[in-house]
């Protein structure tokens, strides 16, 4: 019988090796897979975030957790197809165009993907038209958009512009995130909120889909 | 008092004349070539294309016309080449993607493809495919990373050494005549050598290198700094070696008419905290940082600059005892980064190079009047017997508006005539 306790200790200490071992040993004794997400790598995935905020994990762990985190979520997706997934809900995530930084925009999205939402994560250099067409295509819930320049944060505006002209505005929350952002310039361009790290983004989508 | 004297009574920790400026001495105080060229159109100077100093962050040459305007008192001394190992002593005529004519090293191409995107190549050599971007819309070139398969068992640390060796004859006789040209100037000369930065993101990828090999994707080295220890450790020791030996040569050949040296730009803060422990920096960086510095205090008379964005405060007393003299840029919004606390706490150990101008809430988005104001705060809290050097913290951007690039040069003359 696995261990799935080790399954957290995995994901906590970023054990990639360890986290794929002990996920398909839970797939072959036919462990359900929304069990294993949620008791053991959605808190996995909190505890290191918890320890990211008190500084005590880096972000080179908070990489570690997360692929090990992916490593054991790509085993257990295919078997997840068409089970009627209670998700926390759609988000697409992107780094806004003009701007190539992507490390803390997918630690974002691994972390809300630990953490049992479904995420569409766009890549960096994303223009409004691809963000449009995507919660389109989606039917996301929820846009977070990442900027880490001073240079690329206005085109946020643009995005969330974009999202009202197609009349897609009112069916998503935006959230945005970044070093140069802030609460304050989220509610200047009319976004729905802010987080200033990947474990306060994940409280902050929770919050915003249970409005 | 001199350029030269007031940067090295600075250095000494002891109150010069006036508060010495730098903006254009390095790659981490310069300003965006948009900006050189609307300040140069302010003050009614020559027009004629900004040469560009630095390529990867689109860095505009402030030449002495300029500098007299702001009041710099550092010039830099580059190496002969830049970040994508492109000769830097050749340069031709460009349009940037917003329309602005450069001189630009001429192994580098401006021409946007068909998607408004730009592509650089290592040693220009397009036959391998591109090692940098500059997706339209933005001001600056990225890295393209090109991270081979990892094979653990085969990874080997002189695949990431590639790009550091000896300097040649050449180069050293490069750097002599460049020394003396910096040097008449009357201003304190800051070098960037090159090939001393431990782990450097900006570095990694390798966008000199035609087909890098070893660890070479941003996330996969930060990742390395917990998984593969040993990997760095002999990374960083033959680096270090390599380095060492280039400064024996270095010092013998431009010797004391340098003042400070750049040895290293290695990121160690994020915005609310820092990429490692100290316990790890002391591991990782701190016995490398040590025995380099050690080497140039014993034998030559340079300050050691050392560049770190972020909220580093945790890693400030190890940077100490790493025996840096300069701390840049001193980002002052960044977590627990007060200045009346880094001064301090900090100020009788380490020169705060930057800090001078908050450049991500203050200097792009701020009325001129605020930002008067803030700098005149700034050079009090941070000027307070010597141990300052004015910067903006990093780079002026290019969507800096003009009347505020203005307001902060019209501040620092006042400063100076106080």
């Amino acid at each position: 019988m696995t261990d799935l306790e080790n399954l957290y200790l995995a994901i906590l200490n970023g054990n990639l090796e360890m986290a794929e071992n002990i996920t398909a040993e839970a797939v072959k004794e036919q462990i359900a897979p929304q069990l294993i997400i949620q008791e053991y790598m959605a808190k996995a995935m909190h505890e290191t975030g918890k320890r990211f905020e008190a500084g005590e994990a880096f972000v080179p762990e908070l990489l570690m957790s997360a692929r090990a985190m992916k490593g054991a979520l790509d085993i257990l997706k295919p078997l997840m197809v068409g089970e009627g997934t209670k998700g926390m809900g759609k988000v697409v995530i992107g780094t806004v165009k003009g701007d190539l930084h992507d490390i803390g925009k997918n630690l974002v999205a691994f972390m809300l993907e630990g953490c049992g939402f479904d995420v569409i994560n766009l890549g960096v250099n994303i223009s409004s038209d691809k963000f449009v067409e995507a919660v389109k295509e989606h039917k996301a819930q929820i846009v977070c958009l990442s900027a880490l320049l001073t240079t690329t944060m206005n085109y946020m505006k643009t995005i969330i512009q974009a999202l009202e002209e197609s009349g897609l505005r009112k069916q998503v929350k935006i959230m945005i995130g970044g070093a140069p952002v802030t609460e304050a310039f989220a509610a200047q361009i009319g976004a729905d909120g802010y987080s200033e790290n990947a474990n306060a983004a994940v409280a902050l989508a929770q919050r915003l889909i249970a409005g | 008092m001199t350029a030269k004297e007031r940067v090295k009574t600075a250095l000494e920790h002891r109150n010069p004349d006036h508060i010495p400026i730098d903006f254009g001495a390095t790659s981490v105080t310069g300003i965006h070539c948009k900006i050189v060229e609307a300040l140069r159109n302010h003050y009614g100077l020559e027009k004629h294309p900004v040469h560009i100093i630095e390529p990867f962050q689109m860095l505009g040459e402030i030449e002495p016309d300029l500098q007299e305007i702001i009041g710099t008192d550092c010039t830099p001394l580059f190496g002969p080449k830049n970040m994508f190992d492109i000769d830097e002593s050749s340069v031709h005529k460009q349009t940037t993607p917003w329309g602005q004519e450069v001189l630009i090293a001429s192994g580098i191409d401006l021409t946007p493809d068909k998607e408004g995107d730009v592509y650089i190549y290592a040693k220009g050599d397009r036959s391998y495919p591109p090692s940098a971007v500059m997706p339209s819309l933005c001001y600056f070139i990225n890295a393209i990373e090109r991270q081979p398969p990892i094979e653990e068992d085969q990874l080997n640390p002189e695949d990431n050494l590639e790009e550091y060796g000896p300097l040649s004859d050449d180069e050293l006789e490069y750097y002599k005549h460049a020394v003396q040209k910096a040097a008449e100037t009357g201003k304190a000369v800051i070098a960037s050598f090159g090939g001393t930065g431990l782990g450097d993101v900006a570095f990694i990828p390798g966008m000199g290198v035609k087909e890098p090999k070893g660890i070479r994707s941003v996330a996969e080295w930060y990742m390395s700094t917990v998984m593969r220890k040993n990997f760095i450790q002999e990374m960083f020791e033959k680096q270090t070696d390599i380095a060492i030996e280039n400064y024996k040569r270095l010092w013998e050949t431009v010797g004391n008419q340098v003042d400070v040296v750049f040895t290293c730009g290695t990121d160690f803060g994020t915005q609310n905290s820092q990429f490692c422990s100290p316990e790890t920096f002391r591991e990782l960086w701190l016995p490398h940082y040590k025995r380099l510095n050690d080497w140039i205090h014993s034998n030559t008379s340079w300050k050691i600059f050392k560049h770190t964005c972020g909220a580093v405060v945790p890693l400030l007393p190890c940077l100490i005892e790493a025996g840096f003299d300069i701390i840049n840029p001193v980002q002052i919004n960044a977590k627990g980064m007060e200045p009346a606390f880094l001064k301090k706490e900090f100020g009788k150990d380490l020169t705060f190079w930057g800090g001078g101008i908050d450049t991500q809430r203050i200097l792009p988005a701020a009325k001129p009047e605020e930002i008067r104001a803030h700098v005149w705060k700034q050079c009090e809290i941070l000027g307070k017997d010597g141990g300052f050097v004015f910067n903006a913290v990093h780079n002026i951007q290019a969507n800096v508006p003009i009347e505020n690039a203005i307001a902060l040069i019209d501040t620092l003359r006042e400063i100076r005539n106080a």
